[in-house]
């Protein structure tokens, strides 16, 4: 296991933000997921050592969250999720410090500098004062920064935030590249959801500081319902009642196509038990394959 | 776009060290972005006038006897003694350019770090706070120890080299320590000055305000608190006075006031018990609000 963490809480004066989360995480990449407010900031921090959990105890890689915090920021990359860099130094200079900073020799850092900065897309303005970069150019700088030191993990705090398409696209394309080297593990915090199913192998789904569901990604999608999209004509409210009845979760889009997640083990005939129960007509019926925006729903409770 | 992706990630083969110094590059760099900035060099050559000043007085004063015709009477004007180099080390100008080069080389230190979100980065890194602190106060002990040490040692040799002999320092052999302790007393109350005002605030241009108005206003409030009270010991209010005080104790110099400099370097003292308390408190990865 290269992250495992056991009954973690955390409280920022009155508010609780991390309450009893225990999970191990494998190899491979790692969707961290949530609402806004949901721990996964807080969760990252802690694992960095920038946090001190009030309670419990964890493993990154070896070593122990309290005790061996040097060790840990010596062998994880973090890309925090807000703007950060140094006014008045150029992007080589600043990538290279921070591989100084890890414990790189410096011209190695320099080297490496050169290289990550190539291979995230800042080839060309890597000499370009820092101040004049845009937001998309600061993205990539603070990915650059997190992986000049050649990580074994990597920490990325909602990495495609403040993008445009393409921008994001490209990220998560660096992102992806990485994940796919089996030496360097990715945790992704993000409320995106494409960006998670796009990269994540397993993801973690944290709500109000509380584990809400942890695993693989087509495990999770198994295991707790059915996804139907139907199109009914008739007397739809009484139709989801009979439904709601029936232990089934009804969400409704913007075009009036119903979402019915229905219980593992439940008979799909079900849905038509009621239809006909119901009076209304089932003009479409699809099974479907249940996305993480569906997972994330089920599980979380929000759309 | 496509360059990016045509090699890949690639691993790097080398390994990471645990530094015996890991504020050294934070120092490093520190002292190299002060020095990029406009005008910045021409402010620091310009601290040195009172060295060259001083460098010319010693000069004169090994060559009187050249200058004789320029001298009434019999009485020399000149003497190089402890008292000079109190002087020279004390003088307002020396401070005030002391103060200036350091508000503009160094009052962003931890102010940028803060503005822009910078100490997440150094505390994802294998460094504590008391690194990140010691390689911030480096970059001030830097411009500090330029502008007071170093040119105040080679007065002394080339006061011996000019009088060339070692008569000088034989008769005041404690003198390169006097200049040494008082730099570095000057090092750590203008650390923990610099450094306490540059985490007050995410504005450098805030914290250059404040590191002037604190330190000159101080003067001024003490002169009216000595004009409403009539006691010497007001000047304990004044950081400029406060500093010749303990200048003068350590170089032999005069004392200006009949203040005990051991009160005056009490007030440095708290300072920077004050700014090591601020800075424990205020450096940290992440902003937690309790």
């Amino acid at each position: 296991m290269s992250i495992e963490v056991k009954d973690l809480s955390f409280r920022y004066g009155k508010i609780l933000a991390m309450d009893g989360v225990s999970m191990r995480l494998g190899e491979g990449a790692v969707g961290l997921l949530g609402p806004n407010g949901a721990g996964k900031s807080t969760l990252l921090r802690i694992l960095l050592g920038f946090l001190v959990p009030d309670r419990g105890e964890g493993r990154v890689l070896e070593y122990d969250i309290r005790r061996d915090r040097a060790a840990i920021r010596r062998s994880v990359g973090y890309m925090p999720e807000s703007d950060c860099f140094i006014a008045g130094m150029d992007a080589v200079s600043f990538t290279a410090y921070f591989g100084e900073l890890s414990g790189m020799p410096r011209r190695e850092a320099m080297k490496r500098a050169h290289e990550v900065l190539f291979y995230v897309g800042l080839g060309e303005a890597r000499y370009r004062l820092l101040d004049t970069y845009s937001a998309g150019m600061k993205q990539r700088l603070k990915l650059a920064q997190a992986l000049v030191h050649d990580p074994r993990i990597l920490f990325l705090d909602e990495p495609t935030s403040n993008l445009d398409p393409t921008g994001r696209a490209e990220v998560l394309e660096l992102i992806r590249d990485i994940a796919t080297k089996n030496s360097v593990q990715v945790i992704l915090s993000s409320h995106i959801l494409d960006d998670i199913e796009s990269i994540c192998d397993s993801v973690v789904i944290l709500n109000k500081g509380r584990l809400a569901a942890e695993g693989r990604m087509e495990d999770l999608r198994a295991i707790h319902y059915s996804l139907f999209e139907i199109r009914v004509k008739g007397d739809e409210e009484s139709f989801r009642r009979a439904l709601g009845e029936a232990g089934c979760r009804v969400d409704e889009t913007e075009d009036r196509l119903l979402k019915v997640y229905m219980p593992e083990g439940a008979d799909p005939m079900d849905l038509f038990r009621a239809a006909a129960r119901t009076g209304v007509q089932m003009r479409s019926f699809v099974k479907s394959r249940t996305s993480l925006e569906d997972l994330f729903a089920g599980v979380v409770g929000v759309d | 776009m496509a360059v990016i992706r045509e090699r890949g990630y690639e691993h790097w083969d080398g390994r990471l060290t645990e530094r015996r110094f890991p504020w050294w590059p934070i120092a490093r760099t520190g002292v190299r972005l002060a020095f990029r900035k406009k005008g910045f060099k021409f402010a620091f050559a310009g601290a040195y006038i009172p060295s060259f000043i001083a460098l010319g007085l010693i000069y004169a004063s090994e060559q009187i006897e050249n200058f004789r015709t320029f001298v009434r009477g019999e009485q020399i004007p000149l003497k190089i003694d402890p008292g000079f180099f109190a002087g020279y080390l004390t003088n307002g100008f020396l401070l005030f350019m002391l103060v200036f080069v350091l508000a503009f080389g160094t009052a962003g230190l931890i102010a940028e770090d803060l503005k822009h979100s910078a100490l997440q980065l150094y505390f994802a890194r294998p460094l504590g706070k008391k690194d990140y602190i010691a390689g911030k106060l480096a970059v001030v002990a830097f411009f500090v120890l330029m502008l007071t040490a170093v040119p105040g040692l080679l007065l002394v040799v080339l006061k011996l080299i000019f009088a060339g002999s070692f008569a000088f320092l034989a008769q005041y052999p404690w003198l390169p320590l006097s200049i040494l302790a008082y730099a570095a007393l000057l090092t750590l109350f203008f650390g923990g000055y610099v450094l306490l005002l540059s985490v007050s605030s995410r504005n450098t241009r805030y914290v250059i305000v404040l590191l002037f108005g604190a330190f000159y206003f101080s003067a001024v409030l003490a002169e009216i608190v000595r004009g409403i009270f009539r006691t010497p010991y007001a000047i304990l209010l004044s950081l400029p006075a406060d500093i010749r005080q303990v200048g003068a104790a350590l170089l032999g110099g005069k004392l200006a006031k009949a203040v005990p400099p051991a009160l005056s370097f009490l007030v440095l003292a708290g300072i920077c018990a004050l700014a090591a308390a601020v800075l424990v408190r205020k450096v940290r990865g992440v902003e937690v609000i309790k």
